[in-house]
């Protein structure tokens, strides 16, 4: 089980971002600091104005799971950046990145998924490297 | 998902805040110059009133902008549409524009936004209307993203945004605004416009007094605006957009917007309904410093036993 496997918690300075819009940005409860990548099992995927939640259940080294909520854009940014409800059904194995919380709550932002058939997916739109830009 | 409680502010925070820069540029033309910027903000600052403005607008129209065309003669305004990013073209309701001409702030405006610019400093952000479920309302109206619809008819057009479904009503049949006994503050204000050829001019007051945004200044109830709405080119409508609130300025604003022509050629987006309130994990909470915060979730509300 990935989530087995690589609940591991990584902590790191953002190197590559996906592209966002600065000037609408009031993220407070997220630390654009930190990043943190979790491997994990597809809970629920809320496909939701005027955000998203991707509930990921995410197994803990003690074995115990925790379940992190990826927060997101609302449907049709997501569809725009290629993401459908299907895409992310309950049970899929995924590896999420994302900006944590500061008051340490299971909560980020969803910066990235990545599917364990290697699709990703960028809530926000691609890395600028990726888009060429 | 459980979605049971009573009690749903909610936020749109990343929503407003990250929608991609990628879904913005979709070639809106050069930004506009410093000389075509200061041309246009002349042209408002030489009258008195957003009223005396539209006026004269109007009665330089064809007709006096009082003939109302026939439908097969107004633009082709149909598909998606986004707002550009500011920083692509300019345009802001506070920050300087093209050329680096400022805009005349009263004192309590350059206070708020100092107050602004201090708060989002220490990481202090909250949004007095959308973080509960409020409309964004006009003018902030202009540059908030996501999609956009242009209902385009002789009587009325409708500007429209699917963040929470809002509709600007445009009435070009001759109307006037209401009388004075029958205005009231409203969140998107009265418009009312006339066709000067292809151009839609609009003028609209009975704005209501409040926050412009995340440490922006109040806009107060004496805002008026006049708007100029053009297709430049296939894929982008282009808003003049002219600020008359002497509770802002000190001499009338102005700032171009532009929207873009969302490619939709597998017709899979469509505007639906927006319902702010419909997921509780979205509810936040003003924390005791005048930030924001999220409230409950409800994702780790069913704990479950290690598998050991």
């Amino acid at each position: 089980m990935i989530g087995r496997i690589a609940a591991a918690l990584t902590l790191s300075v953002l190197v590559a971002a996906p592209m966002r819009l600065e000037a609408h940005h009031s993220a407070v409860m997220f630390d654009d600091k930190k990043e943190v990548t979790f491997a994990g099992t597809v809970k629920e995927f809320q496909f939701t104005n005027p955000h998203s939640w991707l509930l990921v259940d995410v197994t803990n080294q003690d074995g115990s799971v925790t379940t992190w909520g990826f927060e997101g854009e609302g449907p049709n940014t997501l569809m725009r950046n290629g993401i459908r409800p299907a895409d992310l059904k309950s049970g899929t194995k995924v590896t999420m990145t994302g900006h944590p919380m500061k008051d340490g709550r299971p909560g980020a932002l969803w910066v990235k998924a990545v599917r364990d058939d290697g699709k990703e997916f960028y809530p926000g739109g691609p890395p600028r490297a990726a888009a060429g830009q | 998902m459980a979605m049971t409680r009573c009690v749903r502010p909610a936020v749109f925070t990343l929503a407003l805040l990250s929608a991609g820069a990628s879904l913005f540029a979709q070639g809106n033309g050069a930004p506009q110059s410093p000389d075509e910027f200061r041309r246009m903000l002349a042209m408002g600052v030489k009258y008195h009133s957003a009223s005396d403005f539209y006026a004269a607008l109007k009665a330089a129209a064809p007709g006096g902008g009082r003939q109302m065309p026939a439908f097969n003669q107004l633009p082709d305004w149909s598909g998606l549409w986004t707002a550009v990013n500011v920083s692509t073209t300019g345009g802001s309701f506070f920050s300087g524009g093209p050329g680096g001409v400022a805009p005349k702030l009263t004192p309590q405006a350059r206070a708020a936004l100092q107050q602004g610019a201090q708060n989002q400093k220490n990481g202090i952000e909250y949004d007095e209307n959308l973080s509960q479920c409020g409309p964004p309302g006009y003018p902030r109206w202009l540059v908030i993203p996501f999609l956009r619809e242009f209902i385009v008819r002789p009587e009325e057009t409708w500007l429209t945004s699917e963040t929470v479904n809002n509709v600007r009503r445009i009435y070009t049949d001759g109307r006037n605004h209401p009388p004075a006994d029958e205005q009231y503050p409203l969140y998107y204000g009265d418009s009312i416009g006339f066709w000067d050829g292809q151009k839609l001019v609009i003028h609209t007051d009975q704005l209501m007094e409040r926050s412009m945004g995340r440490n922006q200044p109040t806009q107060s109830d004496k805002m008026e605006t006049v708007e100029i709405w053009q297709k430049v080119n296939p894929t982008t409508i282009k808003a003049d957009v002219w600020i008359f609130d002497p509770g802002l300025y000190t001499e009338p604003w102005y700032l171009e917007r532009r929207y873009s022509q969302v490619p939709n050629a597998d017709k899979s987006l469509r505007i639906r309904y927006w319902n702010c309130n419909e997921n509780p994990n979205n509810d936040v909470v003003k924390t005791n410093d005048g930030s924001t915060n999220y409230k409950d979730f409800t994702f780790d509300d069913k704990q479950k036993e290690p598998s050991k």
